[in-house]
Protein backbone atom coordinates (compact mmCIF):
# COMPACT_ATOMS: atom_id res chain seq x y z
CA UNK A 1 0.00 0.00 0.00
CA UNK A 2 2.82 2.26 1.01
CA UNK A 3 5.47 2.96 -1.89
CA UNK A 4 8.68 3.03 0.12
CA UNK A 5 11.91 2.43 -2.13
CA UNK A 6 14.98 3.67 0.39
CA UNK A 7 15.95 1.16 3.03
CA UNK A 8 15.84 4.05 5.93
CA UNK A 9 12.21 4.45 4.98
CA UNK A 10 11.61 0.81 5.36
CA UNK A 11 13.29 0.91 8.65
CA UNK A 12 11.29 3.64 10.05
CA UNK A 13 8.20 2.08 9.32
CA UNK A 14 9.27 -1.26 10.74
CA UNK A 15 9.98 0.74 13.90
CA UNK A 16 6.92 2.79 13.75
CA UNK A 17 5.00 -0.55 13.86
CA UNK A 18 6.91 -1.87 16.43
CA UNK A 19 6.31 1.28 18.23
CA UNK A 20 3.09 1.14 17.88
CA UNK A 21 1.87 -2.50 18.92
CA UNK A 22 4.11 -1.86 21.97
CA UNK A 23 1.04 -0.19 24.41
CA UNK A 24 -0.73 -3.99 22.77
CA UNK A 25 1.62 -6.50 24.70
CA UNK A 26 2.35 -3.88 28.35
CA UNK A 27 -1.44 -5.59 29.79
CA UNK A 28 0.61 -8.82 28.67
CA UNK A 29 3.46 -8.38 30.36
CA UNK A 30 2.05 -6.86 33.36
CA UNK A 31 -0.74 -10.31 33.08
CA UNK A 32 2.69 -12.94 33.20
CA UNK A 33 4.89 -10.72 35.87
CA UNK A 34 1.73 -10.02 38.08
CA UNK A 35 1.14 -14.19 37.59
CA UNK A 36 4.29 -15.19 39.06
CA UNK A 37 4.77 -12.55 41.90
CA UNK A 38 5.31 -13.90 45.39
CA UNK A 39 5.37 -17.29 45.22
CA UNK A 40 6.55 -17.78 41.83
CA UNK A 41 4.99 -20.87 39.81
CA UNK A 42 3.50 -22.34 42.97
CA UNK A 43 0.47 -19.78 41.94
CA UNK A 44 -0.37 -21.67 38.91
CA UNK A 45 -0.13 -24.48 41.20
CA UNK A 46 -2.34 -23.35 44.15
CA UNK A 47 -4.69 -22.18 41.11
CA UNK A 48 -4.67 -25.86 39.32
CA UNK A 49 -5.33 -27.93 42.85
CA UNK A 50 -8.48 -25.89 43.47
CA UNK A 51 -9.80 -28.31 40.58
CA UNK A 52 -12.70 -25.81 39.20
CA UNK A 53 -10.27 -24.54 36.20
CA UNK A 54 -11.44 -27.52 33.99
CA UNK A 55 -15.06 -27.33 34.92
CA UNK A 56 -15.20 -23.37 34.39
CA UNK A 57 -13.59 -23.94 31.17
CA UNK A 58 -16.24 -27.32 30.09
CA UNK A 59 -18.88 -24.94 30.76
CA UNK A 60 -18.01 -22.16 29.05
CA UNK A 61 -17.64 -25.06 26.24
CA UNK A 62 -20.66 -26.16 26.37
CA UNK A 63 -22.29 -22.77 25.80
CA UNK A 64 -20.59 -21.36 23.27
CA UNK A 65 -20.65 -24.45 21.19
CA UNK A 66 -24.87 -24.23 21.73
CA UNK A 67 -25.01 -20.66 21.27
CA UNK A 68 -23.06 -21.35 17.62
CA UNK A 69 -25.15 -23.94 16.78
CA UNK A 70 -28.34 -22.61 17.41
CA UNK A 71 -26.71 -19.19 16.24
CA UNK A 72 -25.66 -20.86 12.64
CA UNK A 73 -29.29 -22.94 12.11
CA UNK A 74 -30.86 -19.25 12.58
CA UNK A 75 -28.44 -17.61 10.30
CA UNK A 76 -28.20 -19.54 7.65
CA UNK A 77 -32.24 -20.18 6.72
CA UNK A 78 -32.48 -16.09 7.77
CA UNK A 79 -29.64 -14.97 5.91
CA UNK A 80 -30.70 -16.76 3.01
CA UNK A 81 -34.48 -15.66 3.07
CA UNK A 82 -33.00 -12.52 3.45
CA UNK A 83 -31.36 -12.36 0.06
CA UNK A 84 -32.92 -14.73 -2.15
CA UNK A 85 -36.83 -15.16 -1.54
CA UNK A 86 -39.38 -12.87 -2.28
CA UNK A 87 -42.33 -12.63 0.20
CA UNK A 88 -44.82 -9.84 1.91
CA UNK A 89 -43.58 -7.14 4.23
CA UNK A 90 -39.60 -8.24 4.24
CA UNK A 91 -38.13 -5.10 4.58
CA UNK A 92 -40.14 -4.81 8.06
CA UNK A 93 -39.04 -8.05 9.39
CA UNK A 94 -35.65 -6.78 8.30
CA UNK A 95 -36.19 -3.89 10.37
CA UNK A 96 -37.58 -5.62 13.46
CA UNK A 97 -34.38 -7.99 13.89
CA UNK A 98 -31.86 -4.86 12.98
CA UNK A 99 -33.76 -3.32 15.87
CA UNK A 100 -32.35 -6.15 17.85
CA UNK A 101 -29.31 -5.29 17.15
CA UNK A 102 -28.84 -2.17 18.95
CA UNK A 103 -30.10 -4.12 22.61
CA UNK A 104 -28.05 -3.43 25.78
CA UNK A 105 -28.10 -7.40 27.06
CA UNK A 106 -28.72 -5.21 30.48
CA UNK A 107 -32.49 -4.68 29.54
CA UNK A 108 -33.08 -8.41 29.26
CA UNK A 109 -32.10 -9.28 32.66
CA UNK A 110 -34.85 -8.63 34.83
CA UNK A 111 -37.51 -9.89 32.28
CA UNK A 112 -35.88 -13.11 32.07
CA UNK A 113 -34.92 -13.35 35.51
CA UNK A 114 -38.54 -13.61 35.99
CA UNK A 115 -39.35 -16.14 33.62
CA UNK A 116 -36.46 -18.20 33.78
CA UNK A 117 -37.83 -18.55 37.67
CA UNK A 118 -41.34 -19.53 36.71
CA UNK A 119 -39.91 -21.82 33.77
CA UNK A 120 -37.35 -23.46 36.47
CA UNK A 121 -34.52 -22.46 33.71
CA UNK A 122 -32.72 -20.42 36.39
CA UNK A 123 -29.00 -22.32 36.97
CA UNK A 124 -28.98 -24.02 33.99
CA UNK A 125 -26.92 -23.44 30.56
CA UNK A 126 -30.02 -22.73 28.42
CA UNK A 127 -30.64 -19.56 30.59
CA UNK A 128 -27.47 -18.11 28.83
CA UNK A 129 -27.69 -19.86 25.68
CA UNK A 130 -30.87 -18.75 25.02
CA UNK A 131 -30.14 -15.15 25.09
CA UNK A 132 -26.72 -15.66 23.50
CA UNK A 133 -28.32 -16.81 20.70
CA UNK A 134 -30.84 -13.99 20.47
CA UNK A 135 -28.16 -10.80 21.05
CA UNK A 136 -25.39 -12.07 18.26
CA UNK A 137 -28.24 -13.30 15.91
CA UNK A 138 -29.14 -10.22 14.46
CA UNK A 139 -25.64 -8.82 13.51
CA UNK A 140 -24.57 -12.47 11.56
CA UNK A 141 -27.72 -12.75 10.17
CA UNK A 142 -26.43 -9.13 8.55
CA UNK A 143 -23.35 -10.03 7.76
CA UNK A 144 -24.60 -13.16 6.16
CA UNK A 145 -27.64 -11.24 3.87
CA UNK A 146 -24.90 -9.22 2.60
CA UNK A 147 -22.72 -11.88 1.46
CA UNK A 148 -25.13 -13.80 -0.29
CA UNK A 149 -26.26 -10.76 -1.97
CA UNK A 150 -23.39 -10.89 -3.69
CA UNK A 151 -24.19 -14.77 -4.72
CA UNK A 152 -25.95 -14.49 -8.41
CA UNK A 153 -29.24 -15.46 -8.37
CA UNK A 154 -28.62 -17.18 -11.41
CA UNK A 155 -26.85 -19.99 -9.40
CA UNK A 156 -30.09 -20.70 -8.19
CA UNK A 157 -32.00 -20.03 -11.21
CA UNK A 158 -29.85 -22.77 -13.16
CA UNK A 159 -31.03 -25.34 -10.18
CA UNK A 160 -34.66 -24.55 -10.52
CA UNK A 161 -34.38 -25.65 -13.70
CA UNK A 162 -32.44 -28.80 -13.28
CA UNK A 163 -35.62 -29.49 -11.12
CA UNK A 164 -34.43 -28.91 -7.60
CA UNK A 165 -36.43 -27.19 -5.25
CA UNK A 166 -35.69 -24.39 -2.48
CA UNK A 167 -34.44 -26.48 -0.10
CA UNK A 168 -32.41 -28.81 -2.05
CA UNK A 169 -30.61 -25.81 -3.92
CA UNK A 170 -30.44 -24.12 -0.32
CA UNK A 171 -28.20 -27.24 0.80
CA UNK A 172 -26.23 -28.02 -2.25
CA UNK A 173 -25.81 -24.38 -3.81
CA UNK A 174 -25.77 -22.13 -1.29
CA UNK A 175 -24.70 -23.50 1.80
CA UNK A 176 -21.32 -24.76 0.25
CA UNK A 177 -21.05 -21.48 -1.32
CA UNK A 178 -20.97 -19.85 2.46
CA UNK A 179 -17.58 -21.23 3.79
CA UNK A 180 -16.04 -18.12 3.93
CA UNK A 181 -18.87 -16.47 6.05
CA UNK A 182 -19.83 -19.13 7.88
CA UNK A 183 -16.50 -19.07 9.37
CA UNK A 184 -15.96 -15.55 10.53
CA UNK A 185 -19.67 -16.01 12.10
CA UNK A 186 -18.49 -18.73 13.60
CA UNK A 187 -15.53 -17.26 15.29
CA UNK A 188 -17.22 -13.79 16.08
CA UNK A 189 -20.03 -16.21 17.97
CA UNK A 190 -17.45 -18.14 19.68
CA UNK A 191 -15.45 -14.80 21.22
CA UNK A 192 -18.35 -13.07 21.89
CA UNK A 193 -20.21 -16.04 23.61
CA UNK A 194 -16.88 -17.15 24.92
CA UNK A 195 -16.16 -13.78 27.02
CA UNK A 196 -19.99 -13.03 27.73
CA UNK A 197 -19.86 -12.07 31.80
CA UNK A 198 -23.47 -10.28 32.34
CA UNK A 199 -25.40 -13.32 31.57
CA UNK A 200 -23.54 -16.01 33.50
CA UNK A 201 -23.05 -13.48 36.45
CA UNK A 202 -26.84 -13.37 36.89
CA UNK A 203 -28.12 -16.39 36.02
CA UNK A 204 -25.45 -18.89 36.75
CA UNK A 205 -25.28 -19.29 40.65
CA UNK A 206 -23.78 -22.61 41.26
CA UNK A 207 -19.81 -22.78 41.11
CA UNK A 208 -20.53 -26.36 38.88
CA UNK A 209 -22.24 -24.29 36.39
CA UNK A 210 -20.32 -21.24 36.00
CA UNK A 211 -18.19 -19.92 33.39
CA UNK A 212 -14.50 -18.94 32.72
CA UNK A 213 -15.27 -14.83 32.54
CA UNK A 214 -16.18 -15.86 36.19
CA UNK A 215 -12.89 -17.18 37.32
CA UNK A 216 -11.50 -14.28 38.99
CA UNK A 217 -14.32 -13.33 40.90
CA UNK A 218 -14.56 -17.04 42.30
CA UNK A 219 -11.05 -17.00 43.04
CA UNK A 220 -11.21 -13.38 44.88
CA UNK A 221 -13.57 -15.24 47.17
CA UNK A 222 -11.31 -18.03 47.09
CA UNK A 223 -8.14 -16.49 47.85
CA UNK A 224 -9.28 -13.25 50.00
CA UNK A 225 -7.53 -11.17 47.16
CA UNK A 226 -3.93 -12.58 46.73
CA UNK A 227 -3.84 -11.00 43.22
CA UNK A 228 -1.33 -12.96 41.90
CA UNK A 229 -3.31 -16.28 41.95
CA UNK A 230 -6.33 -14.47 40.67
CA UNK A 231 -3.88 -13.13 37.50
CA UNK A 232 -2.67 -17.39 37.03
CA UNK A 233 -6.14 -17.59 36.83
CA UNK A 234 -6.58 -14.71 34.05
CA UNK A 235 -3.35 -16.66 32.27
CA UNK A 236 -4.84 -19.54 32.27
CA UNK A 237 -7.83 -18.81 30.68
CA UNK A 238 -5.94 -16.64 28.17
CA UNK A 239 -3.60 -19.24 27.04
CA UNK A 240 -6.26 -21.91 25.10
CA UNK A 241 -8.02 -18.79 23.85
CA UNK A 242 -4.89 -17.29 21.93
CA UNK A 243 -3.87 -20.95 21.12
CA UNK A 244 -7.46 -21.09 19.78
CA UNK A 245 -7.11 -18.24 18.03
CA UNK A 246 -3.94 -18.49 16.43
CA UNK A 247 -4.96 -21.93 15.17
CA UNK A 248 -8.52 -19.72 13.25
CA UNK A 249 -6.39 -17.10 12.28
CA UNK A 250 -5.90 -17.84 8.23
CA UNK A 251 -9.63 -19.35 8.34
CA UNK A 252 -10.67 -16.20 10.08
CA UNK A 253 -9.31 -13.50 7.92
CA UNK A 254 -10.36 -14.73 4.78
CA UNK A 255 -13.72 -14.89 6.11
CA UNK A 256 -13.77 -11.30 6.98
CA UNK A 257 -12.15 -10.13 3.93
CA UNK A 258 -15.37 -12.47 2.20
CA UNK A 259 -17.79 -10.09 2.13
CA UNK A 260 -18.32 -8.78 5.55
CA UNK A 261 -19.33 -5.13 6.19
CA UNK A 262 -18.31 -4.01 2.35
CA UNK B 1 -61.83 -19.21 -6.08
CA UNK B 2 -61.46 -17.90 -2.47
CA UNK B 3 -59.17 -20.93 -2.02
CA UNK B 4 -57.33 -19.90 -5.21
CA UNK B 5 -56.37 -16.60 -4.21
CA UNK B 6 -55.50 -18.01 -0.86
CA UNK B 7 -53.38 -20.96 -2.30
CA UNK B 8 -51.59 -18.28 -4.77
CA UNK B 9 -51.19 -15.56 -2.01
CA UNK B 10 -48.97 -18.23 -0.06
CA UNK B 11 -47.25 -19.97 -2.60
CA UNK B 12 -45.83 -15.90 -3.80
CA UNK B 13 -44.87 -15.44 0.22
CA UNK B 14 -43.63 -19.14 1.17
CA UNK B 15 -40.54 -17.44 1.53
CA UNK B 16 -41.26 -16.67 4.21
CA UNK B 17 -40.67 -19.91 6.25
CA UNK B 18 -37.02 -19.43 6.06
CA UNK B 19 -36.99 -16.29 8.36
CA UNK B 20 -39.47 -17.12 10.82
CA UNK B 21 -37.49 -19.70 13.07
CA UNK B 22 -34.91 -16.82 13.73
CA UNK B 23 -38.05 -14.26 13.79
CA UNK B 24 -39.61 -15.88 15.67
CA UNK B 25 -37.37 -16.73 18.38
CA UNK B 26 -36.30 -13.00 18.75
CA UNK B 27 -39.95 -12.02 19.64
CA UNK B 28 -39.97 -14.43 22.09
CA UNK B 29 -36.52 -13.41 23.51
CA UNK B 30 -36.33 -9.81 22.84
CA UNK B 31 -39.54 -8.37 21.90
CA UNK B 32 -41.08 -9.95 25.21
CA UNK B 33 -38.14 -8.61 27.17
CA UNK B 34 -39.10 -5.01 25.45
CA UNK B 35 -42.67 -5.16 26.53
CA UNK B 36 -42.06 -6.42 29.86
CA UNK B 37 -39.42 -3.73 30.30
CA UNK B 38 -41.91 -1.26 28.98
CA UNK B 39 -45.01 -2.45 31.19
CA UNK B 40 -42.79 -2.29 34.26
CA UNK B 41 -41.26 1.12 33.72
CA UNK B 42 -45.16 2.37 34.72
CA UNK B 43 -44.44 0.68 38.09
CA UNK B 44 -43.03 0.72 41.55
CA UNK B 45 -41.49 -2.97 42.17
CA UNK B 46 -38.28 -4.63 44.31
CA UNK B 47 -38.80 -7.75 42.61
CA UNK B 48 -40.07 -9.81 45.78
CA UNK B 49 -43.70 -7.93 46.76
CA UNK B 50 -46.32 -10.31 44.86
CA UNK B 51 -48.14 -7.04 43.56
CA UNK B 52 -46.86 -3.77 41.83
CA UNK B 53 -47.89 -0.46 42.23
CA UNK B 54 -48.57 1.08 38.77
CA UNK B 55 -47.41 4.60 38.86
CA UNK B 56 -47.81 6.20 35.81
CA UNK B 57 -44.79 7.96 34.30
CA UNK B 58 -43.39 9.45 37.83
CA UNK B 59 -39.97 6.73 37.08
CA UNK B 60 -39.96 8.97 33.93
CA UNK B 61 -40.55 12.41 35.84
CA UNK B 62 -37.38 11.30 38.57
CA UNK B 63 -35.16 10.52 35.27
CA UNK B 64 -35.02 13.95 34.13
CA UNK B 65 -34.26 14.96 37.88
CA UNK B 66 -31.96 12.52 38.29
CA UNK B 67 -28.12 13.74 38.18
CA UNK B 68 -26.53 10.61 37.90
CA UNK B 69 -28.74 9.97 34.92
CA UNK B 70 -27.20 12.85 32.95
CA UNK B 71 -23.88 12.12 34.09
CA UNK B 72 -24.27 9.13 32.62
CA UNK B 73 -25.06 10.46 29.00
CA UNK B 74 -22.21 12.95 29.22
CA UNK B 75 -20.23 9.90 29.76
CA UNK B 76 -21.13 7.61 27.17
CA UNK B 77 -20.80 10.72 24.47
CA UNK B 78 -17.63 11.60 25.76
CA UNK B 79 -16.75 7.70 25.23
CA UNK B 80 -18.05 7.42 22.21
CA UNK B 81 -16.37 10.47 19.94
CA UNK B 82 -13.04 9.38 21.50
CA UNK B 83 -12.98 5.64 21.34
CA UNK B 84 -14.11 5.70 17.70
CA UNK B 85 -11.69 8.31 16.57
CA UNK B 86 -9.08 6.83 18.41
CA UNK B 87 -9.62 3.18 17.70
CA UNK B 88 -10.45 3.14 13.84
CA UNK B 89 -7.13 5.74 13.30
CA UNK B 90 -5.14 3.66 14.91
CA UNK B 91 -6.90 0.47 13.22
CA UNK B 92 -6.58 2.28 9.82
CA UNK B 93 -2.84 2.56 10.14
CA UNK B 94 -1.93 -0.67 11.05
CA UNK B 95 -3.76 -1.86 8.17
CA UNK B 96 -2.57 0.54 6.13
CA UNK B 97 1.07 -0.13 7.15
CA UNK B 98 0.68 -4.28 7.11
CA UNK B 99 -0.31 -3.75 3.60
CA UNK B 100 3.04 -2.15 2.77
CA UNK B 101 6.06 -4.34 3.11
CA UNK B 102 6.79 -4.87 6.22
CA UNK B 103 8.82 -8.02 8.08
CA UNK B 104 6.67 -10.71 10.42
CA UNK B 105 2.89 -9.22 9.39
CA UNK B 106 1.51 -12.35 10.40
CA UNK B 107 2.95 -11.67 13.85
CA UNK B 108 1.88 -7.77 14.17
CA UNK B 109 -1.62 -9.19 12.91
CA UNK B 110 -1.87 -11.55 15.81
CA UNK B 111 -0.61 -9.37 18.54
CA UNK B 112 -3.32 -6.32 17.68
CA UNK B 113 -5.56 -8.66 17.40
CA UNK B 114 -5.41 -11.17 20.64
CA UNK B 115 -6.46 -8.05 22.94
CA UNK B 116 -9.99 -8.54 20.97
CA UNK B 117 -10.77 -12.32 21.64
CA UNK B 118 -9.72 -11.92 25.25
CA UNK B 119 -12.89 -11.44 27.71
CA UNK B 120 -12.99 -8.41 29.68
CA UNK B 121 -13.38 -10.03 32.31
CA UNK B 122 -10.39 -11.95 32.14
CA UNK B 123 -8.38 -8.71 31.90
CA UNK B 124 -10.27 -6.22 34.56
CA UNK B 125 -7.66 -7.71 37.36
CA UNK B 126 -4.75 -6.92 34.91
CA UNK B 127 -5.88 -3.53 34.23
CA UNK B 128 -6.89 -3.27 38.07
CA UNK B 129 -3.11 -3.63 38.56
CA UNK B 130 -1.62 -1.95 35.86
CA UNK B 131 -3.40 1.12 36.32
CA UNK B 132 -2.49 1.08 40.37
CA UNK B 133 0.70 2.58 41.86
CA UNK B 134 2.07 -1.25 42.42
CA UNK B 135 1.53 -1.78 38.76
CA UNK B 136 4.08 -1.78 35.95
CA UNK B 137 3.64 1.28 34.66
CA UNK B 138 4.87 2.79 38.09
CA UNK B 139 8.03 0.92 38.11
CA UNK B 140 8.48 2.24 34.91
CA UNK B 141 8.05 5.89 35.38
CA UNK B 142 10.08 4.96 38.84
CA UNK B 143 12.52 3.71 36.35
CA UNK B 144 12.89 6.50 34.52
CA UNK B 145 12.97 8.95 37.46
CA UNK B 146 9.15 10.69 36.64
CA UNK B 147 7.57 11.88 39.36
CA UNK B 148 4.63 10.23 38.54
CA UNK B 149 1.89 8.46 40.56
CA UNK B 150 -0.56 6.15 39.07
CA UNK B 151 -3.53 6.88 40.52
CA UNK B 152 -5.43 7.38 38.01
CA UNK B 153 -8.53 4.86 38.35
CA UNK B 154 -9.11 6.30 41.94
CA UNK B 155 -9.35 10.10 40.52
CA UNK B 156 -12.80 11.29 38.89
CA UNK B 157 -10.75 13.00 36.95
CA UNK B 158 -8.77 10.53 35.10
CA UNK B 159 -10.62 6.93 35.49
CA UNK B 160 -12.64 7.70 32.22
CA UNK B 161 -9.60 8.10 30.40
CA UNK B 162 -8.17 4.86 31.49
CA UNK B 163 -11.36 2.89 30.83
CA UNK B 164 -11.40 4.89 27.10
CA UNK B 165 -7.71 3.42 26.52
CA UNK B 166 -8.70 -0.16 27.68
CA UNK B 167 -11.40 -0.08 25.33
CA UNK B 168 -9.33 1.42 22.35
CA UNK B 169 -7.14 -1.42 23.50
CA UNK B 170 -9.35 -4.18 23.60
CA UNK B 171 -11.35 -2.48 20.03
CA UNK B 172 -8.75 -1.88 17.83
CA UNK B 173 -8.21 -5.72 16.74
CA UNK B 174 -11.34 -5.90 14.93
CA UNK B 175 -11.56 -2.14 13.26
CA UNK B 176 -8.09 -3.27 12.36
CA UNK B 177 -8.90 -6.65 10.81
CA UNK B 178 -12.03 -4.53 9.03
CA UNK B 179 -9.90 -1.96 7.63
CA UNK B 180 -7.10 -4.89 6.67
CA UNK B 181 -10.25 -6.67 5.00
CA UNK B 182 -11.68 -3.54 2.85
CA UNK B 183 -8.01 -2.36 1.54
CA UNK B 184 -7.79 -6.04 -0.37
CA UNK B 185 -10.42 -5.01 -2.72
CA UNK B 186 -8.68 -1.91 -3.53
CA UNK B 187 -7.39 -2.45 -6.44
CA UNK B 188 -3.76 -1.89 -6.29
CA UNK B 189 -3.14 -1.42 -9.83
CA UNK B 190 -4.93 1.82 -9.78
CA UNK B 191 -2.82 3.22 -6.57
CA UNK B 192 0.69 2.09 -8.41
CA UNK B 193 -0.69 3.91 -11.26
CA UNK B 194 -1.31 7.24 -9.17
CA UNK B 195 2.01 6.56 -7.38
CA UNK B 196 3.48 6.82 -10.77
CA UNK B 197 2.01 9.83 -11.63
CA UNK B 198 3.93 11.50 -8.78
CA UNK B 199 0.92 10.93 -6.17
CA UNK B 200 2.85 11.10 -2.57
CA UNK B 201 2.05 8.52 0.08
CA UNK B 202 0.17 11.04 1.83
CA UNK B 203 -2.09 12.07 -1.36
CA UNK B 204 -3.21 8.67 -1.95
CA UNK B 205 -4.16 7.00 1.11
CA UNK B 206 -6.09 10.78 1.73
CA UNK B 207 -7.92 10.64 -1.57
CA UNK B 208 -7.83 6.71 -2.30
CA UNK B 209 -7.90 4.54 0.34
CA UNK B 210 -9.35 6.35 3.01
CA UNK B 211 -12.58 7.19 0.52
CA UNK B 212 -12.12 3.56 -0.71
CA UNK B 213 -12.71 2.15 3.14
CA UNK B 214 -15.94 4.49 3.48
CA UNK B 215 -18.38 1.26 3.77
CA UNK B 216 -15.95 0.28 6.39
CA UNK B 217 -16.03 3.76 8.48
CA UNK B 218 -19.40 3.94 8.32
CA UNK B 219 -20.24 0.78 9.62
CA UNK B 220 -17.55 1.01 12.62
CA UNK B 221 -19.82 4.47 13.25
CA UNK B 222 -23.03 2.75 13.98
CA UNK B 223 -21.51 0.00 15.67
CA UNK B 224 -19.52 2.34 17.79
CA UNK B 225 -22.80 4.10 18.41
CA UNK B 226 -24.42 1.13 19.69
CA UNK B 227 -21.10 -0.23 21.71
CA UNK B 228 -21.10 3.00 23.44
CA UNK B 229 -24.77 2.68 24.78
CA UNK B 230 -24.29 -0.66 25.65
CA UNK B 231 -21.24 -0.53 27.72
CA UNK B 232 -21.08 -2.13 30.78
CA UNK B 233 -18.15 -5.24 31.58
CA UNK B 234 -15.10 -2.70 31.36
CA UNK B 235 -16.74 0.14 33.66
CA UNK B 236 -18.06 -2.74 35.86
CA UNK B 237 -15.47 -4.62 36.20
CA UNK B 238 -12.78 -2.51 36.54
CA UNK B 239 -14.01 0.82 38.37
CA UNK B 240 -18.01 -0.55 38.95
CA UNK B 241 -18.65 3.10 37.99
CA UNK B 242 -16.81 5.04 40.52
CA UNK B 243 -14.96 7.12 41.88
CA UNK B 244 -18.42 9.45 42.62
CA UNK B 245 -19.84 8.30 39.41
CA UNK B 246 -17.02 9.60 37.31
CA UNK B 247 -17.49 6.10 34.81
CA UNK B 248 -21.18 5.49 35.22
CA UNK B 249 -22.86 4.28 31.86
CA UNK B 250 -26.36 3.47 31.48
CA UNK B 251 -25.34 -0.25 31.79
CA UNK B 252 -23.91 -0.12 34.91
CA UNK B 253 -26.32 2.71 35.97
CA UNK B 254 -28.86 0.18 35.23
CA UNK B 255 -27.52 -2.79 36.81
CA UNK B 256 -26.98 -0.50 39.89
CA UNK B 257 -30.65 0.51 40.25
CA UNK B 258 -32.39 -2.78 39.29
CA UNK B 259 -30.12 -6.05 40.36
CA UNK B 260 -28.47 -3.83 43.02
CA UNK B 261 -31.00 -1.93 44.89
CA UNK B 262 -34.22 -3.29 43.80
CA UNK B 263 -35.51 -0.14 42.47
CA UNK B 264 -36.98 -2.21 39.16
CA UNK B 265 -39.51 -0.21 38.15
CA UNK B 266 -36.90 2.80 37.76
CA UNK B 267 -34.19 0.76 36.00
CA UNK B 268 -37.18 -0.36 33.38
CA UNK B 269 -37.88 3.36 32.55
CA UNK B 270 -34.03 3.96 32.09
CA UNK B 271 -33.91 0.74 29.73
CA UNK B 272 -36.21 2.14 27.91
CA UNK B 273 -34.11 5.24 27.41
CA UNK B 274 -31.12 3.53 26.18
CA UNK B 275 -33.38 1.24 24.17
CA UNK B 276 -34.64 4.55 22.27
CA UNK B 277 -31.38 5.96 22.25
CA UNK B 278 -29.81 3.01 20.47
CA UNK B 279 -32.42 2.43 17.82
CA UNK B 280 -32.38 6.47 17.33
CA UNK B 281 -28.32 6.27 16.92
CA UNK B 282 -28.44 2.88 14.79
CA UNK B 283 -31.42 4.53 12.51
CA UNK B 284 -29.60 8.63 12.48
CA UNK B 285 -26.26 6.65 11.57
CA UNK B 286 -27.72 4.60 8.87
CA UNK B 287 -29.61 7.51 7.28
CA UNK B 288 -26.68 9.86 7.30
CA UNK B 289 -24.81 7.04 5.15
CA UNK B 290 -27.80 6.65 3.02
CA UNK B 291 -27.83 10.15 2.31
CA UNK B 292 -24.25 10.75 1.26
CA UNK B 293 -23.65 7.17 -0.40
Amino acid sequence: MLEIRTKRGKVLLQLLLILMTIPYIVPLIQMVAGSLGGRGFQNYKAVWDTGVVPVFFRNSAIISAGVILLVYIFNMTAGFGFSKMRFLGKEVYFWLILVALTLPEVILLTPLFVTFQHLKMYNTFLAVILPQTALQMPFTILLTRNFLNGVPDELMEAARIDGANTVQSFWSIVLPLTKPIASAVIVLTLINSWNAYLLPLLFLQSPDKQTVTLLPQFFQGEFTNDQTKILAAAVMTAIPEITAYLCMQKNFERGMSAGALK
Amino acid sequence: MQRGITLSGFRKNKGVVWILPAFLFLVVIIYYSMFFTFDLSTASWDGLSPVREAVGLKNYEKLFGDKVFWKCLQNTLVYLVVTFVVQNALGFIFAVILHSDVRLPTLFKCLIFIPTILAPATMAPVFRLLFSPQGLLQSIFNFLHLNITVDWLSRPDTALFVLMSVTIWEFTGMSFILYYAAMSQIDAEVLEAAQLDGAGNLRTLWHMVLPGCRGTTVSMGMLSVIGALKTFDIPYLITTGGPMHATEFLGTYIYRQGIRQSHLGYAAALSVILLVLAVAGAFLTNKANAKEG
